[in-house]
């Protein structure tokens, strides 16, 4: 089928009924977009994107089939609402906010995993400086990257806590 | 452009060789009619227009540049958790054909999966552990995205954006967890949903629509799996088409302005 393809591209495509290939260009009053902007390296996305993306799917689903091939995912005795285990815990994406119930309900439960939450929601709008994006570790942004780092690293110790450290009665233990 | 106008690259032959001549001009006309460029384009034009001409590459622009290539700009967080999700519609679809969401048959089913369905562990395995590394993969990405300073201005929506589907995650995640109706599933369940019982005011009722009764039971499951194979997933897909048609509109991956590195 080559032949296709090897014709011009406007004979393949007509443009329109007068068949003109053609389009009316003018200058305009205003700033341009790319004044002062050094020219970027770039490739073609097809291959050079999309071949890498392909790699890292095949990669994703060979690492789970192998990690589902190896591990067998638990399955305990039927639920039974008389029979609570000791302890019972949440999955273990929030067994930092059960860490923290532990202390306080509230607080642990709702109040700060809520600040947290919002906190989130508004970094983009509460970092207004300028500078950075796009660089890992930015000499500019060591104050907002220590308090992110500093309160992701507190949650995932809460979590660690709660997932290894916590036994019978939600009495500290040696998991080892 | 006036759609009568356009002719087929097969035009050419158009009426000639009657049937014979169809059915000969039949393959081509089909690709034609699918696909607008050869299977692999060659020249920088013809893979600019194969980019742009097709449904699922078109969400890239025509050009990348090598900075957003390299694994260490994005560490491919953002990617493999896409992957995981797609991972586990295809998986989480194979199971809905043996599950049944409730709480005398849903047990029973998991044990169907160990013991009578064919792959069936596999499929349960592959689905929790590519939702246990959705979870953690999105909070990477979270991670990366904060530590390159990529949600500062002009991406801050996309930020909020990708914020929300960090906590769909976590809901999709959570209401997954109760299906298997065992004690783990109950028990956690029963202890993740007291948390939110915990809110002032509305806590008590947040809980009861949540759970459609006072305790973990059968309506509790149905509820959980409603959301979790309907409207969360459904959810999360538009939010992810939200996310990636505003990183081209936001001016593709954060960069800095000028050289400095």
């Amino acid at each position: 089928m080559s032949d296709e393809f090897d014709r011009p591209e406007h004979d393949r495509f007509p443009s329109g009924s007068s068949g003109k290939t053609y389009g009316l260009m003018c200058t305009v009053d205003a700033d341009a977009p790319a004044v002062e902007a050094k020219p970027e390296k770039s490739v073609q996305s097809w291959p050079a994107a999309f071949i890498r993306e392909l790699l890292l799917f095949i990669v994703v689903v060979l690492v789970l089939s192998l990690i589902a091939l190896y591990f067998d995912a638990p399955l305990e005795e039927p639920a039974n609402a008389l029979h609570p285990p000791n302890p019972a815990k949440a999955p273990w994406y929030f067994l930092g906010l059960q860490e923290m119930v532990g202390y306080d309900a509230f607080w642990g439960g709702i109040g700060i995993p809520g600040i947290l939450a919002g906190l989130a929601m508004l970094a983009p709008y509460l970092e207004r400086k300028k500078g950075g994006e796009g660089v890992w570790f930015h000499s500019s942004r060591i104050l907002p990257n220590l308090i992110f780092i500093t309160l992701f690293v507190t949650l995932g110790v809460l979590t660690v806590i709660g997932t290894l450290f916590r036994g019978q009665n939600w009495a500290f233990i040696v998991p080892w | 452009m006036s759609v009568d106008k356009v002719k087929l690259p097969a035009d050419a032959d158009a009426g000639k060789g009657g049937l014979i001549g169809t059915l000969k001009a039949m393959p081509k006309r089909v690709y034609h009619s699918v696909f607008r460029f050869r299977p692999l384009p060659k020249t920088h034009m013809e893979r600019s227009q194969a980019v742009a001409a097709n449904f699922f590459l078109h969400i890239h622009s025509a050009k990348t540049t090598e900075r957003a290539l390299k694994f260490r700009t994005t560490l491919g967080l953002g990617l493999i958790s896409l992957y995981l999700f797609i991972i586990l519609v295809v998986s989480g679809v194979f199971l809905m054909f043996y599950y049944v969401p409730s709480p005398d048959a849903a047990y029973d089913r998991m044990l169907d999966l160990r013991g009578a369905v064919f792959f069936g562990t596999f499929l349960r395995n592959l689905h929790r552990w590519s939702a246990h590394a959705m979870v953690a993969v999105v909070f990477a990405h979270m991670v990366r995205v904060f530590l390159t300073g990529a949600h500062k201005a002009p991406r801050e929506f996309n930020w909020v954006v990708g914020t929300a589907l960090a906590l769909m995650t976590l809901l999709l995640s959570f209401t997954g967890y109760l299906l298997p109706w065992d004690q783990l599933a109950y028990w956690a369940i029963v202890v993740g949903t007291a948390i939110a019982g915990y809110a002032p005011v509305i806590g008590e009722d947040l809980r009861f629509i949540l759970l459609g009764d006072y305790t973990v039971g059968g309506e509790a499951l149905l509820r959980f799996y409603v959301l979790h194979v309907v409207v969360l997933p459904t959810v999360l897909t538009l939010g992810i088409g939200l996310h990636f048609w505003r990183i081209r509109k936001d001016g593709g991956l954060a960069r800095p302005d000028t050289d400095e590195e």
